[in-house]
């Protein structure tokens, strides 16, 4: 029965669409594509999927989907704040963490509320079991277990900027699988359990939009010692070297070379915890979800985590192996914030390194040591980890290894992430040359929109940096580029104070729904509600307003810096240190108390709301220097304005997106910023008047249009 | 390196709140100096600084004030003020001048006092056009006068950071600078790392530490009437060629003494010889400097090395060639030429060309040349596109001197026209004011240092921010690099 199950899977995905729709058997046409199954990959076919799309998800093991391939743990400094935009966003990953954590904890919570980092352990079974359900019940969107081949591309769209357009996929031979107990985490709902067919081995499926998040998969090999073998992840097949071919050979796409890698896996029962230190959970776990008001494990059963710390032992055995590990003699580029152990005891020698023990899930009998990633031979990696006193018996599941693997430079991407010269061509997650769970997730949500908007003929969109750190990733990637795996920290966010994981909702949620259009009704409703009640409570507190000494009365003993006679309302009484909420709620119930579940939220506010002000000059001055946009296929060479040769050249290369890109441009001048708005204004205004006598006629074609219109310029 | 795009360009499309004051006249010998004031506070400064308490004077009608400080009241000058009320200024704001006495002293007090009024700033580069742009008082057309404009301008401005940078001031912010950022660095680090990583204990209270002692050291040099050194004044003209081309002579010849030592024998001047003088009015500030050759001589070498970097932050270079040098056939003297100045300017990414209107040719030793061949190559070489005008001259008989000093005093004419070069009492009001603001902003970090340290870091951030605008800009990807310099950050 259940191979049964499994071979309907395997081969046939396909048909189920066709017994929904009815007309004919196979579907070969989707509105999107999204090519991988990681935190990418699911995030944008659910986008797209909730944008109208119809969506089809291509993955080599669809039991592999939602794996946490690295770290179980979601969030974190700067990525905490990522996971709570993507939900914000209606993306899965914030839900899928409250699911699935077993320790969670607010980072930095001494350290001011505008970076803090939500974080949890997760139980690994736990994640992919709500990503794979998730998946399954989103209307529109279809799975199927496959490898891709081959990109198809034809000749472009004259009307828009680019070289290429792309048709489609072609699927390779499907990989021989070994995988068992599938239907247990992906059960087969009766209504499209119904046609079989069986799908040869070149397939080929048509589509507008292609979402392609490829992971470490793209020409990956894997290090462990001196031995190297291709692939992207230990346990999963190669792939995607036709995939390769196709973006660097026919769309000519440059591509760079990054490493990672990833610890041993150690047996709990094998570790004495008790030479580790024992770092307990918040006490009150807080959701990633703004749609939840508690994570599925209970407050007391979340798991500790442990921290112990590296040895000169250890440093002994990272310098002896030097010369039997192959990886750490590349010269690919690693992050300098991830390191192996071996780059960072050869780094930073003769110190004391952290090593957290983590849980890998509620069942799970291993324990994932944060912070040794290692690629020496696997009999090396367990002489190391024996050199920590509470590691002293450690027995390996499965040894460290590292991963190199071709990145497309990000800067050939647009701020929607679709590749310049290929409409319709999406690039999301590692593949941008990022690094994370979080940063995956936060393009594959943003590209998968985009996809989504390409194939139902709607313009792409793009998010501010000034209005997200979503925006801030997306920005530095295309804007600067990479030159090590990109992780986000809060220090990269210029207006962090505003970007905070607690009014991400309000940030995003309702121009997610009301424009964008990847939000549930349920979600924006309760933004909504979310947001007009905080305003009406900033406005009872500003309406309770008293003199300094009459505020000293009814609060008891605070310090206030006003003198006597100042008077204050209760928002500016809220941003002292020692004024709470629950304080003024207090003193004034009768206009406060109905506002006592934003007690927290309204500090925040009331703190920050100063600063943000102050910032707004400079917010409005990105924003607008943002919109207006460069048309992807300018021919700098031949602009018809005063710029120098240099000039020309630098844009030709880099090609930025918008006016903002430009300025930032490492040798572009003033006056060429100056001829390049003037230009942009006037081709703008052309195409404006052109516009308007052409909408009666004809649809206006949108894309890579000049939107000026809110650079203050009179006539 | 000195002004990046974004600080130089930093209002690009923005309804300014702020409002911003430049001197309008050139610097030099001049009688009257005009300062422009635009933005929406220009009222409250024409009130505070002209006496205005009742009612501000008809829009565009002079009126005779006593200028005064706005906090001690101290009397500035007498002189004529204007009011503009917006749309109907020049650029679409409300906007104010003075007209003041041209001495210096005067212009510096002037301008200080503007700095010390509260949201109120000094321009940056072109920001006066560029506002009248944005309001839509310059037509499209104009726009390319408007790059032509801001090119000139940050480029007098970069030229100016440059000579500042070198000096005792200069590495004085430089300093401040590095301390800061490494600060900003490690609060970052603290931040971003410091739940997961080994962050050594007590970074935060050295940041502190520093921080106290920046605040001490910049309020005290704010302070500093003698403000530290004299900046050089005047229009930076460098003298500069190849060995034994005239270069002394030149330079002593212009000052009608023997300021530098001359003789026949090449690599006689190793250092730099700076001299003032008046041309036509104008203050000149004369650098000879050492032949330009490959040497073995250390110290020559040396010598070579700061020619070079001076001409590279000169208003106006005077290139000396030896005419006896020169090919005998006058067809092949621009090519020539061409080729020389090519080893003798930066290279063109400096914003320096040969055609520039920055270089000017000088043919020395033209008394040693046939006169026929003399008067047959400056035919070929008049007005010859791509290159400078030349100038025969004789330092020893004076021979030409007459026609060099009418060229030379007109190109320092249009440079003393130029505001912004090296004007040093608007540079002073610049620093003075981001240094203020530098300070303003890391009482933030101790304001917020217990409480929260995201805004505790944003004022350490914003006090970075004011110095950049005195010593370059500071990006992300920096701080970045000193956090990993600094820490060994690996999770």
């Amino acid at each position: 029965m259940l191979a049964q199950k499994l071979h309907l899977l395997r081969h046939n995905v396909l048909s189920f669409v066709s017994s929904r729709t009815g007309s004919d058997l196979t579907r070969r046409q989707y509105d999107v594509i999204v090519v991988g199954g990681g935190h990418a990959g699911t995030e944008a076919a659910a986008a797209a999927a909730r944008l109208g799309a119809e969506t089809l998800l291509i993955t080599q093991k669809i039991m592999t989907i939602g794996a946490l391939s690295c770290n179980p743990s979601l969030g974190g400094v700067g990525k905490g704040q990522l996971v709570r935009e993507v939900d914000a966003l209606d993306g899965l990953c914030g839900r899928a963490g409250d699911s699935a954590g077993v320790h969670f904890s607010i980072l930095n919570r001494s350290k001011g509320p505008a970076v803090w980092g939500p974080r949890a352990q997760l139980d690994r079974e736990r994640y992919r079991q709500f990503i794979q359900s998730e998946l399954l019940s989103t209307p529109r969107l279809t799975v199927l277990e496959g490898s891709v081949d081959e990109l198809l591309v034809s000749q472009p769209n004259p009307e828009e900027p680019g070289h290429h357009r792309v048709t489609g996929i072609r699927l390779g031979n499907l990989p021989q699988t070994s995988h068992n107990k599938l239907g247990e985490f992906w059960p087969i709902p009766p209504d499209r359990a119904g046609v079989t067919e069986s799908v040869d081995g070149s397939h080929p499926i048509l589509s507008s939009s292609v979402v392609l998040t490829t992971g470490t998969f793209l020409s990956g090999s894997l290090f462990m010692g001196q031995t190297t073998s291709p692939g992207g992840r230990m346990g999963d097949a190669q792939s995607c070297a036709g995939l390769s071919y196709t973006l660097k050979e026919t769309l000519g796409l440059r591509v760079g070379r990054l490493r990672t890698g990833t610890p041993p896996r150690i047996v709990k029962e094998s570790v004495d915890l008790s030479l580790a230190q024992l770092q307990a959970p918040d006490k009150q776990p807080t959701p990633f979800s703004f749609l939840n008001t508690h994570t599925r494990c209970k407050p007391e059963e979340q798991l500790p985590c442990y921290l112990t710390h590296t040895t000169p032992g250890v440093e002994r055995v990272v310098r002896e192996s030097v010369h039997l590990n192959c990886h750490i003699q590349q010269d690919a580029k690693g992050p300098r914030y991830c390191p192996s152990i071996e780059s960072r005891v050869l780094r930073f020698p003769g110190r004391r390194h952290q090593v957290w023990l983590e849980p890998e899930g509620l069942t799970s009998d291993l324990l994932y040591p944060q912070g040794l990633s290692m690629t020496m031979p696997p009999e090396l990696q367990l002489r190391l980890l024996r050199e920590i006193p509470a590691l002293h018996r450690a027995e390996i599941r499965t040894p460290g290894y590292g991963v190199q693997y071709d990145f497309v430079c990000p800067t050939q991407l647009t701020p929607s992430l679709q590749v310049k010269s290929t409409q319709g061509l999406f690039l999301a997650g590692q593949i941008n040359g990022t690094t994370g769970y979080e940063e995956a997730a936060a393009q594959g949500l943003w590209a998968g929109v985009n996809a989504g908007r390409t194939a139902l003929s709607l313009p792409p969109m793009a998010l501010s940096r000034t209005q997200s750190y979503i925006g801030v990733l997306i920005d530095d990637l295309v804007g600067r580029g990479v030159t090590e795996p990109y992780r986000m920290f809060t220090s990269r966010a210029e207006f962090r104070t505003y970007l905070r994981p607690d009014n991400a909702d309000l940030r995003l949620t309702p121009r997610g729904f009301e424009e964008v259009g990847c939000v549930t009704l349920r979600r924006y409703k309760k933004a909504v509600s979310v947001r007009d009640g905080l305003q009406e409570a900033l406005m009872a507190l500003q309406s309770v307003a008293l003199s300094s000494t009459r505020w000293r009365e009814k609060l008891g003993n605070i310090s206030l810096s006003e003198n006597k006679s100042t008077t204050l309302n209760g928002l500016d009484l809220l941003q002292y240190k020692d004024v709470s909420f629950e304080m003024l709620a207090s003193a004034f119930p009768e206009c406060l108390s109905q506002y006592f579940e934003y007690s927290q939220r309204l500090k925040i506010e009331a703190v920050y709301r100063p600063h943000c002000e102050k910032q707004s000059r400079e917010m409005e001055r990105i924003r607008s220097e943002e919109s207006l946009s460069l048309p992807s296929d300018m021919d700098y060479l031949s602009l018809p304005v005063s710029l120098s040769q240099e000039v020309r050249e630098i844009l030709d290369r880099v090609r930025p997106n918008t006016l903002g890109a430009a300025t930032r441009l490492p040798g572009m001048t003033p006056a060429g910023i100056i001829h390049l708005l003037n230009y942009v204004l006037r081709t703008g205004q052309r195409n404006r008047h052109t516009e308007h006598r052409n909408r009666s006629s004809q649809k206006e074609g949108e894309k890579g249009q000049l939107c000026a219109s809110n650079i203050p310029i009179s006539q | 390196m000195m002004f990046t795009i974004s600080t130089a360009f930093e209002d690009l499309a923005v309804c300014d709140a702020e409002t911003i004051f430049a001197l309008s006249s050139g610097h030099g010998r001049c009688g009257v100096a005009v300062v422009r004031v635009s933005g929406p506070a220009s009222s409250m400064v024409l009130r505070n600084m002209a006496g205005l308490t009742q009612a501000l004077p008809p829009p565009r009608t002079a009126l005779l004030r006593r200028i005064t400080d706005p906090q001690s009241k101290e009397l500035l000058d007498r002189g004529l003020v204007l009011w503009f009320k917006g749309p109907h200024s020049f650029t679409g704001e409300d906007s104010a001048e003075f007209h003041i006495h041209g001495g210096p002293a005067v212009i510096t007090a002037v301008l200080q006092a503007l700095g010390s009024l509260e949201g109120v700033r000094p321009a940056e580069a072109g920001e006066f056009t560029r506002r009248a742009f944005h309001a839509g008082k310059l037509g499209l057309t104009e726009v390319e006068g408007l790059g032509d404009l801001i090119h000139a301008e940050t480029e007098a401005q970069r030229r100016q950071a440059l000579r500042q940078m070198d000096g005792e001031l200069g590495r004085l912010y430089q300093d401040w600078s590095y301390r800061l950022k490494r600060c900003l660095a490690h609060v970052e680090a603290f931040i971003d790392f410091s739940e997961d990583e080994l962050i050594e204990d007590g970074v935060l209270n050295q940041v502190d530490s520093s921080v106290r002692q920046l605040e001490t050291e910049i309020e005290r040099h704010l302070k500093d009437e003698r403000r530290g050194e004299r900046l050089r004044t005047g229009v930076q003209v460098v003298i500069a060629g190849a060995t034994n081309a005239g270069k002394s002579s030149l330079l002593n010849t212009l000052c009608q003494r023997p300021a530098a030592i001359v003789s026949p024998i090449a690599g006689t001047t190793r250092d730099i010889v700076e001299t003032s003088l008046d041309i036509g009015g104008f203050p000149v500030l004369l650098s000879d400097t050492a032949g330009l050759r490959d040497s073995s001589d250390s110290v020559e070498r040396e010598g070579v090395r700061r020619a070079r970097q001076r001409v590279e932050q000169a208003d106006l270079t005077l290139v000396v060639v030896d005419s006896t040098q020169l090919p005998p056939d006058p067809q092949l003297v621009a090519a020539f030429l061409q080729e020389h100045l090519s080893t003798v300017l930066p290279s063109p990414e400096a914003g320096m060309t040969a055609a520039s209107d920055r270089v000017l040719l000088v043919l020395n030793k033209s008394d040693l040349v046939p006169e026929e061949q003399r008067e047959r190559t400056e035919g070929e070489l008049r007005e010859r596109p791509g290159l400078p005008p030349a100038c025969f001259l004789s330092c020893s008989t004076s021979t030409g001197l007459e026609d060099f000093l009418t060229v030379l005093q007109s190109r320092v004419k249009t440079l003393c026209g130029d505001p912004l070069s090296g004007a040093p009492s608007l540079t002073q009001a610049r620093h003075r004011a981001h240094l203020q603001q530098s300070v303003q902003a890391l009482n933030q970090y101790h304001q917020y240092r217990d409480q929260d340290l995201a805004l505790a870091a944003e004022g350490v951030r914003l006090a970075l921010t004011h110095l950049g605008r005195i010593t370059g800009r500071v990006g992300a990807e920096e701080i970045l690099d000193i956090i990993f310099r600094d820490f060994c950050i690996g999770k």
